[in-house]
């Protein structure tokens, strides 16, 4: 399949060309938005006609013997495992966002007429590991998940791949957080410059009085994007914190939409992102208040450090509100690497190498300190000392 | 001051420097003793900061000419950590702040870079703590304060005093004091003096640079040099600070 042929055509052609039957709204509103190009806002630091440009081969999604094993591991768009009792169907997404943003979060529903479901019960812990294994592949799945009311799970998120090239893949929650429950999710994916790209469409419904933690550490190299839409009802709370740190040649980032649509919502978005060699950052973020989200409270901030010259950081904050009655603050802020507390570290014995990378972490530490489980944040800061030595290959 | 070259640990000599387009240093002679105080003491602008910040290898500062000789070897192009390992140390007039740097992770990392230097074998975290114990305790700090960030929301005394617990877990062989005493109230004023004469061992040697006498009445120098216009124009005996706090600066001619 080459996606760029999805470019300009009417939603009949569009229908015969993805094979779909029925699914008119969605169809309608991909062929609205159009396929992503350098000019659709959401895309533009991101190269994403370069991926729809190749002839990818299509997968079969079919359904297999879900064998017990300690975390949900996908392989391929296929769960392979999964704790023992964990509620995991195959069936059509039943509550599509009809006002997201983002054409591939339509495209993604329409290739994947069979979502992956996945409900959790009680106050779990549960770890999402998705595998792939096959190149100059188009991979494409959804996963819907719903929590519990009244419940607090956590949901991990970890990427494993094969030694694969030239694949894309395209894949995205549609994550229900329930009436006063808490859905934490922590995502958590190093990527090597080259191999496979994603794009990954998220959709998250925070109902009444929920908080859903949504936090991302990406790091390394390669191509990726994800793109969150967030939508608060009365009294729900989003907290959402992405971890961007780049080297070599990646282009990744956030670009989000978090909509307060109830009173009283509030909302927390921060990224801190460090980019080395020539990589390009980018968190394109809007926090919107609807006229029904009177006393909403948003705050969103941005911090970059460019560790060298050819980094490139893509950060805009944006706030966009219809009423008066609400708190609201927003701001970006890119530098580098302060001279003087380099050098006072220095002064202390500490190697320039070290020096950076204590600062490095220092950074990036009031993010990774967040993630309650230890184990999990010992593996994000192993994953980040070895981003850091491979950007810093000169001075070791 | 006449004294043979094993007598001296650091020879400076001649030397000159600047920071931008300004000449600061302009051919400055001194040499530290062993197990001597030396207090170097100047009007505002002097070149007394710049002076401590040329001999750690500041990045402000540029050395123009002269010779900073440390233990018989010439330390011009040496980088500002391997000064710090061979033994130098600069307690900072502001120390900087670091948010996100755990003070404990910080020292510890120091003390091991040291002791790697060394050859010696590096402290786990465990027993740095316990090595810390009695520190912390002299300096009359709390322990809570090496679990928070590097001086981040420390007070002016509590930045000086964690200067000074640098300086007895790194034990170097070189001491500049940059102003120590700035901001300092009677009972850290104390403290810190304490922690610095606890230093003493007749091999250190000390560079007290100060604006004000108050901090030798707890630290008693071997030489008081007057640093003036980039230059050392007296050194002399502790007698000086009584001379110089009754006539200022301008009453002293030049040696």
């Amino acid at each position: 399949m080459k996606l760029s042929n999805l470019k300009n055509i009417n939603t009949q052609e569009l229908r015969s060309v993805l094979d779909v039957k029925g699914r008119e709204a969605l169809l309608e509103k991909f062929s609205l938005l159009g396929l992503p190009s350098k000019k659709s806002e959401e895309y533009r630091y991101f190269d994403v006609e370069k991926l729809l440009e190749p002839e990818y081969k299509t997968l079969n999604y079919v359904p297999q013997a879900i064998e017990e094993g300690d975390k949900i591991k996908i392989v391929d768009g296929i769960v392979v495992t999964a704790p023992k009792g964990m509620r995991i169907y195959y069936e059509a997404c039943e509550q599509i966002d009809m006002d997201h943003f983002d054409p591939l979060y339509y495209l993604g529903h329409l290739l994947s007429p069979s979502t992956i479901k996945i409900e959790l019960d009680g106050d779990i812990h549960v770890t999402i590991e998705h595998h792939f294994t096959q190149s100059d592949a188009l991979i494409n799945y959804r996963i819907n998940l719903y929590n519990q009311a009244n419940r607090h799970s956590t949901l991990y998120e970890n990427f494993v791949a094969d030694d694969i090239e030239n694949t894309l893949i395209l894949y995205g929650f549609d994550l229900h957080v329930a009436q006063d429950s808490t859905l934490r999710v922590v995502k958590s994916h190093t990527m090597e410059d080259t191999g496979y790209s994603i794009v990954a469409s998220h959709r998250v419904d925070v109902g009444k009085q929920a908080n859903a933690l949504f936090k991302s550490f990406d790091l390394g190299g390669g191509q990726a994007l994800q793109l969150l839409k967030v939508e608060l009802a009365e009294h729900s709370h989003v907290d959402a914190s992405h971890l961007l740190y780049l080297n070599e040649n990646s282009k990744r980032g956030t670009v989000s939409q978090i909509v307060h649509k109830g009173e009283h919502s509030t909302s927390t978005q921060i990224a801190k992102n460090i980019l080395d060699g020539n990589a390009r950052g980018i968190f394109d973020a809007l926090i919107k208040v609807e006229h029904s989200a009177k006393y909403t409270k948003a705050d969103q901030n941005s911090k970059s450090i460019l560790l060298h010259d050819k980094a490139y950081m893509a950060s805009k904050p944006q706030l966009e509100i219809y009423i008066d009655e609400l708190e609201a603050s927003h701001g970006a802020t890119t530098g580098q690497l302060d001279e003087k507390q380099l050098f006072y570290l220095q002064s202390r014995g500490i190697s320039y190498l070290e020096a950076r990378k204590i600062l490095v972490i220092a950074f990036a530490n009031t993010l990774i300190e967040m993630v309650k489980d230890t184990r999990q944040q010992e593996r994000i800061k192993a994953s980040f000392e070895e981003v850091f030595y491979k950007g810093h290959k000169e001075y070791l | 001051m006449s004294k043979n070259s094993n007598d001296i640990t650091m020879d400076i000599q001649n030397l000159q420097a600047k920071i931008g387009d300004k000449e600061i240093l302009k051919g400055l002679n001194l040499k530290l003793e062993p197990g001597k105080v030396h207090a170097i003491m100047g009007p505002n602008g002097a070149g007394k900061s710049t002076l401590s910040k040329t001999l750690v290898g500041h990045y402000d500062v540029e050395l123009t000419g002269g010779d900073i000789i440390y233990k018989g070897k010439n330390i011009n192009e040496m980088e500002a950590e391997e000064r710090a390992l061979e033994g130098i140390f600069l307690s900072f007039q502001h120390p900087v702040e670091i948010p996100g740097v755990n003070n404990a992770y910080f020292l510890r990392t120091a003390l091991n870079a040291k002791l790697k230097h060394q050859g010696k074998e590096e402290l786990n975290a465990a027993e740095f703590l316990r090595a810390m114990k009695s520190h912390l305790a002299d300096l009359g700090m709390k322990s809570d304060m090496i679990s928070r960030s590097l001086n981040e929301g420390f007070s002016g005394g509590e930045k000086k005093r964690n200067e000074i617990l640098q300086m007895l877990i790194l034990e170097p062989e070189v001491i500049i004091l940059d102003e120590i005493d700035s901001g300092l109230d009677i009972d850290a004023l104390r403290a810190v003096s304490e922690g610095i004469n606890k230093m003493k061992d007749g091999k250190r040697s000390f560079l007290v640079i100060t604006h004000y006498s108050r901090i030798l009445d707890y630290i008693e120098p071997d030489y008081i040099h007057v640093l003036k216009d980039g230059r050392i124009i007296k050194t002399a005996g502790p007698e000086l600070v009584s001379e110089l706090e009754e006539n200022g600066y301008d009453s002293i001619e030049e040696d």
